[in-house]
């Protein structure tokens, strides 16, 4: 595919590469120290390394650093894939697994169903020893009977174990020597006190099971990539996204190989950030539509976090960007129910056979609605790569015309408008969820189809203002070249701090140094000498069963208790200042920044310019409309207009006005 | 989805009376009204119950009291809802910025700890004022005072289970009614708490009651057109009832009976039977619920609101994931309940445990008589009880009072598609367990033992899951309270399947006495006692061996 090069105002520097790899296509955004540029190409999906070495050398690229977003943890788990593993766990609880919190994923189904646990019934092991609530051991351990559990995992043919035992993130001796006796044996280990050091079993449990299960993939796959980067430069590093929106060492990265499930959306989500702060803009909500599903992040002036994730309906518990994903995509199938009201989605053609414009399917879709209305130009997709068969559009979208008065404009209509009803729903409760109203907020749109829904989602949700960054189509790829490198660690608890108690805590206090100091010795190994440091901590009112995570400045109990209230209260509104608190888990986040390179992505994309046209386009009616390359706008353009670019489709409706910004976004603003 | 794709192709009586997309649209904004109000109550409330369990439903009505929309995440709320408007009808006129506030079982509650809001919605153009709908938000507090922490004992009568509200004005015009809500927060035994949840509650009515007056701007609040806000409301009820009626056509028309049992309602060993005759035509389905047992001295007696539900839950089960919820999915229904039963139960009497134990059971019989429609069709029945355990003492840890209280799954019957799940909540509740490391953080308690009880699904072609087994032991004298049910008899099989096992509490003494308890006891425990409660497995399918 194409390839476009930018002008940018920056000095030479280090050579950066940010590559993301997705089900289709493999996304490349390359700074050489003076220049950005950008390549998109197949993915090799058996082995998703072949097209990034094998883009490299397409383009002659020699990157010093790779940022790279990894999608093969999360594909070990949704198609189940992984190592084959053994549990270890304490006497009574080796079906915590498969109990789980003992809920059933869908509340009205005749016959619910629920997605096995990773590791079966029998390689699920039990040791009779007890670690109680303070730490104290109830039962000690016996080596004798580790021993032979750990025959019994060996004869199991498990070649990677997961130990989780109660209480093992107050006092993990037990775990500790569990896991050396295991590794002397040659076995792949994930320990729960490591991966997650904070209490809940099952969680902390399910978590460590995926990370065993997935580790020994993501350590082979990194190795296998890195020794191929380095056969063109034996300095390159190699580093992957993390879900947090940070990046980590390889090495570290297939250790952990579970922090990285949400390695592209974060990606998007950063880029989206920095994007919209590149045109002086700080609270977005990141949209990134694509042909299956659509990424929503809310961002308030920073990243929102989240650790409870659900991974192919398992449990995960890891820091992650706060992405909620939706099963709406430009592939998204229009039906009429039972009821008579039109539905779009949940079902989707998918890649494949895809939208009816494309060529395979017969369903009609979002994609083949804007087809139909001429919003999608069959000429200039992908840039003039593919044509869109109008014909095939028209004859799906007809199969719903009968109730619309056989009007093949108005199904398509009415099909675009109930897809952004749903959407702007999600939208509407996501961030209400989160304590914020969306029209407060600027709406980045990108992927294939953000940019052909933004002004509509825009005006349902009371948004004035929609952004379309310069590199739609690869924009996560550009969010991991601009990823900070983050190393975190953490530690589980339960302190109280009672309302009247003066002066500061010790423990906690003592804690967090031990954290920093693992924090930044993990950053020097991976060759990070200085690097800033956050603490944070997950605090609740005696008695409530859940946390809040909250920055914290100083140890003095005052601080801790001040800092709660404010929290609480901006979060519910009110706190309770006479109560004892407790601090449940100590957070510490290393930080260094992340590749830096010089401006953004400059306004003049040079490339194929189709050149303008003018066409008939409906929108509420049908009007005249220009329909240009996006590259080729040099100034303001007033709705209806259409640009087209590689990777996206904008649209810009009647009333509208889109502006191209310095930094090389589009801003889009509703005329008064 | 029960049988065969319900949405697809096209019928002739699916002809709604707007556009299909502007019907899809008011769908979706109403819906969006119930779900934002439930975001901002979940967002708002201080309990763990509201917050991490999702034990709330939020709803929007129009000026007749129909109910439009709901998000509910509980389905015992079903049923209720629907009847919220007409419960606080005798408090009209309305004036904008009025909140009604009631939980009495009897007066359109479910169970007292549910406390419910209704307000009215105008929307005003010029000087003119009009009556567009209502919102409604329900949400199960944690404590409403009465004779146990947690508001739900072993009790006779509803007095004894906590403090009622009967529709009452909470706000009056905007401004707060200070005596309803002094009264209130003085009649439970955590004030704060209960502040903080009454206040999201009402942050949520305030967010539907904007949102509302918005959707009836944005489609004319004129009602006669046919683009007003009533006419699409009106379309959305009929297609509400369309997508019911295309459910239940899966189903031959007859006459169909079953009957089962509660093992016994707490105070005598007698069974509780639960009968029901369903006829099912092309025009809907009569409930006639006429045999089933009188109403008890004791918490076993489920309001009529509770009956619905259960109903109502098994109708949605046989609709595709995702179909609306509206008050036409509920006119194809028709209820015969006698008087003063277990199914329709009138004060005096106690009602918690109809909520949660005899709701389960009403299930059962109905898919029992469905199942005599589609004989192979219809999975086994699940384990049928919540088990639910109650505890509470002085923790030697602090001296101060502690209270706890756990539901726990049992197996699911297994059905033609396969085995039941094991170890998993079933039908009406789906609540989460508490993590053992949690319970042993916050109270004089441990739990030794949580896993799968096997072998207790009863064997079939597919087998029902397995029930689970939980021992806890005590550290400190405690007040155990079980309310447990399917110990008798164990939950039925279905096409030749063998019936799961029933469940099984047992008390384990620290002097090392072993004896089994009642289903439904209260017992005074001391330190290094153990109870172990086993739940019974789900009822198998299928004749074991033939496939």
């Amino acid at each position: 595919m194409a390839r476009r090069q930018t002008r940018t105002r920056a000095p030479a520097g280090r050579r950066l590469l940010g590559v993301d790899v997705g089900g289709t296509f493999t996304d490349f955004l390359y700074w050489d120290g003076v220049a950005l540029q950008l390549h998109k190409r197949l993915s090799t999906p058996d082995d998703p390394g072949r097209a990034i070495l094998e883009g490299l050398a397409e383009q002659g690229w020699r990157p010093g650093e790779v940022v790279h977003g990894s999608t093969v943890s999360t594909n070990r788990l949704l198609t189940r894939s992984g190592a084959r593993c053994a549990l270890i766990t304490t006497r009574g609880f080796r079906d915590t697994l498969l109990i789980g919190r003992q809920a059933r994923p869908e509340l009205y189904a005749l016959h619910p169903v629920r997605p096995d646990p990773l590791i079966p019934d029998a390689r699920r092991f039990e040791v009779d020893e007890r670690v109680a609530a303070d730490g104290s051991v109830l039962r000690a351990l016996d080596e004798a009977e580790v021993s032979a559990a750990l025959d019994r995992v060996e004869r199991s043919g498990a070649t990677a174990l997961a130990i989780c035992l109660l209480f093992s993130f107050v006092n993990p001796t037990h775990e500790q020597r569990i896991a050396s006796l295991a590794r002397e044996r040659g076995l792949a280990v994930s320990v729960s006190h490591e991966v997650l050091p904070e209490h809940r079993e099952y969680e902390r449990m399910s978590t460590t099971v995926a990370n065993a299960y997935v580790a020994p993939a993501m350590t082979r796959y990194l190795s296998g990539l890195e020794a191929g980067l380095r056969a063109t430069d034996a300095t390159t590093r190699l580093r992957v996204m993390r879900s947090n929106g940070g990046s980590m060492g390889a090495a570290e990265a297939g250790r952990d190989a579970v922090r990285t499930v949400l390695s592209g959306p974060a990606g998007g989500v950063v880029g989206a950030r920095a994007a919209a702060e590149a045109s002086g803009i700080g609270q977005v909500i990141s949209f990134d539509m694509g042909g299956t599903s659509t990424d929503v992040s809310l961002c308030p002036g920073r990243l929102l976090e989240r650790s409870d994730l659900q991974v192919g309906g398992l449990p995960i518990r890891t820091p992650a960007v706060d992405v909620h994903t939706m099963g709406a995509g430009g592939g998204s199938i229009a039906t009429l129910d039972a009821g008579g009201a039109l539905r779009v989605g949940p079902e989707s053609a998918g890649a494949d056979p895809g939208p009816a414009a494309y060529g395979r399917g017969n369903a009609p879709t979002l994609t083949d609605a804007h087809v139909v209305l001429g919003r999608l130009r069959p000429d200039r997709f992908l840039g003039g790569t593919m044509r869109l068969d109008v014909d095939a559009a028209e004859r799906a979208v007809a199969t719903l015309a009968g109730t619309f008065q056989g009007s093949l404009r108005r199904t398509a209509q009415a099909i675009i408008e109930v897809g952004n009803a749903n959407m702007a729903r999600a939208l509407r409760v996501i961030s209400v969820e989160r304590g914020f109203d969306p029209a407060d907020f600027t709406l980045v749109a990108f992927g294939g189809a953000g940019p052909l829904h933004a002004c509509d989602l825009a005006v349902e949700l009371g948004i004035p203002t929609v952004l379309i960054p310069a590199t739609p189509g690869v924009l996560s790829a550009a969010g991991m070249l601009r990823a900070p490198v983050v190393k975190d660690a953490e530690q589980g608890m339960v302190l109280r701090v009672e309302p009247d108690a003066p002066g500061r805590d010790a423990t906690l206090e003592s804690t967090f140094k031990r954290l920093e100091e693992e924090a930044r010795a993990g950053m020097r190994q991976d060759g990070y000498a200085r690097s800033r440091i956050e603490r944070s901590a997950d605090l609740r009112y005696a008695g409530q069963s859940h946390e809040l995570t909250v920055p914290l400045r100083s140890t003095s109990r005052a601080a801790i208790r001040g800092a709660l209230a404010k929290s609480h209260t901006a979060r519910f509104g009110y706190a309770y200042p006479d109560r004892p608190l407790e601090v449940v888990v100590a957070r510490v986040k290393a930080i260094a920044p992340g590749a830096s390179y010089a401006g953004s992505i400059a306004t003049a994309l040079q490339g194929d310019i189709a050149g303008e046209q003018r066409a008939t386009v409906v929108w509420e009616r049908p009007r005249r409309t220009q329909v240009l390359d996006r590259a080729g706008l040099k100034g303001p353009i007033a709705g209806p207009a259409i640009l087209t670019q590689l990777d996206s489709t904008i649209l810009v409706p009647p009333g509208w006005r889109a502006r191209p910004h310095d930094s090389g976004n589009l801003i889009i603003r509703q005329e008064a | 989805m029960l049988l065969g794709p319900i949405g697809g192709c096209p019928m002739p009586s699916r002809q709604a009376s707007i556009d299909p997309a502007r019907l899809a649209v008011f769908e979706s904004l109403a819906t969006s009204i119930a779900e934002e109000m439930g975001a901002t109550l979940r967002h708002a409330a201080l309990s763990p119950n509201i917050k991490e369990r999702a034990d709330y439903s939020c709803a929007v009505f129009d000026a007749e009291g129909q109910l439009l929309a709901q998000a509910a995440h509980i389905p015992v709320h079903l049923g209720a809802m629907p009847a919220s408007v007409s419960a606080v009808a005798g408090l009209a006129p309305w004036a904008p910025g009025d909140i009604a506030i009631l939980n009495d079982p009897f007066l359109g509650g479910t169970h007292l700890p549910d406390v419910t809001m209704v307000s009215p919605v105008f929307r005003t153009s010029g000087r003119r004022r009009r009556l567009v709908g209502f919102v409604a938000s329900r949400a199960h507090q944690a404590d409403i005072g009465g004779m146990a922490p947690g508001s739900m004992p072993v009790a006779q009568e509803l007095v004894q289970e906590g403090f009622i509200i009967p529709p009452v004005r909470l706000y009056r015009a905007g401004a707060l009614v200070p005596e309803t809500l002094t009264l209130f927060l003085r009649n439970v035994r955590t004030p704060e708490e209960r502040q903080g949840d009454v206040d999201a509650q009402v942050a949520a009515q305030r967010v539907g009651e904007r949102r509302l007056a918005a959707l009836a701007d944005r489609f004319g609040a004129g009602g006669s057109g046919r683009t007003g806000f009533q006419a699409a409301a009106t379309a959305l009820l009929d297609s509400g009832e369309r997508a019911a009626l295309a459910g239940m056509a899966t189903i031959p028309a007859g006459t169909y009976r079953f009957e089962d049992f509660l093992d016994d309602d707490g105070t005598s060993d007698e069974p509780v039977p639960i009968r029901l005759r369903l006829t099912t035509s092309a025009r809907g389905w009569e409930l006639d619920f006429t045999g089933s047992a009188g109403q008890r001295p004791a918490s076993i007696n489920a309001v009529a609101a509770v009956t619905r539900s259960a109903s109502y839950y098994v109708l949605r089960c046989l609709l595709p994931l995702g179909a609306p919820t509206n008050a036409g999915l509920f006119r194809p229904l028709r209820f015969i309940l006698p008087e003063r039963s277990v199914v329709n139960a009138a004060p005096p009497v106690a009602v918690a445990a109809g909520n949660v134990e005899t709701s389960q059971r009403i299930v059962d019989v109905v898919w029992g008589a469905i199942m005599q429609a589609l004989p192979g069709r219809i999975p086994a029945a699940s384990a049928g009880t919540m088990n639910n355990l109650a505890a509470g003492g002085t923790d030697p840890r602090t001296g101060s009072a502690w209270a706890y209280y756990e539901t726990s799954g049992g197996g699911l019957g297994g059905g033609p598609d396969g085995p039941g799940l094991s170890a998993v909540q079933s039908h009406m509740t789906n609540t989460l367990n508490t993590p053992a490391e949690a319970l042993e953080l916050a109270y004089p308690m441990r739990v030794l033992e949580n896993s799968v009880r096997r072998r207790s699904g009863g064997r079939g072609r597919h087998r029902g899951g397995d029930g689970l087994v939980r021992r806890t032991e005590f550290l400190a004298a405690s007040t155990v309270t079980l309310i447990t049910d399917r110990r008798r008899l164990g939950p039925w099989g279905a096409a030749g399947g063998e019936a799961g096992k029933p469940g099984r509490n047992r008390l384990e003494r620290a002097t090392g006495t072993r004896r089994t308890l009642p289903g439904k006891t209260t017992i005074r425990v001391g330190a290094g006692d153990v109870i172990r409660v086993e739940t019974p497995g789900g009822g198998g399918w299928g004749v074991a061996g033939s496939g």
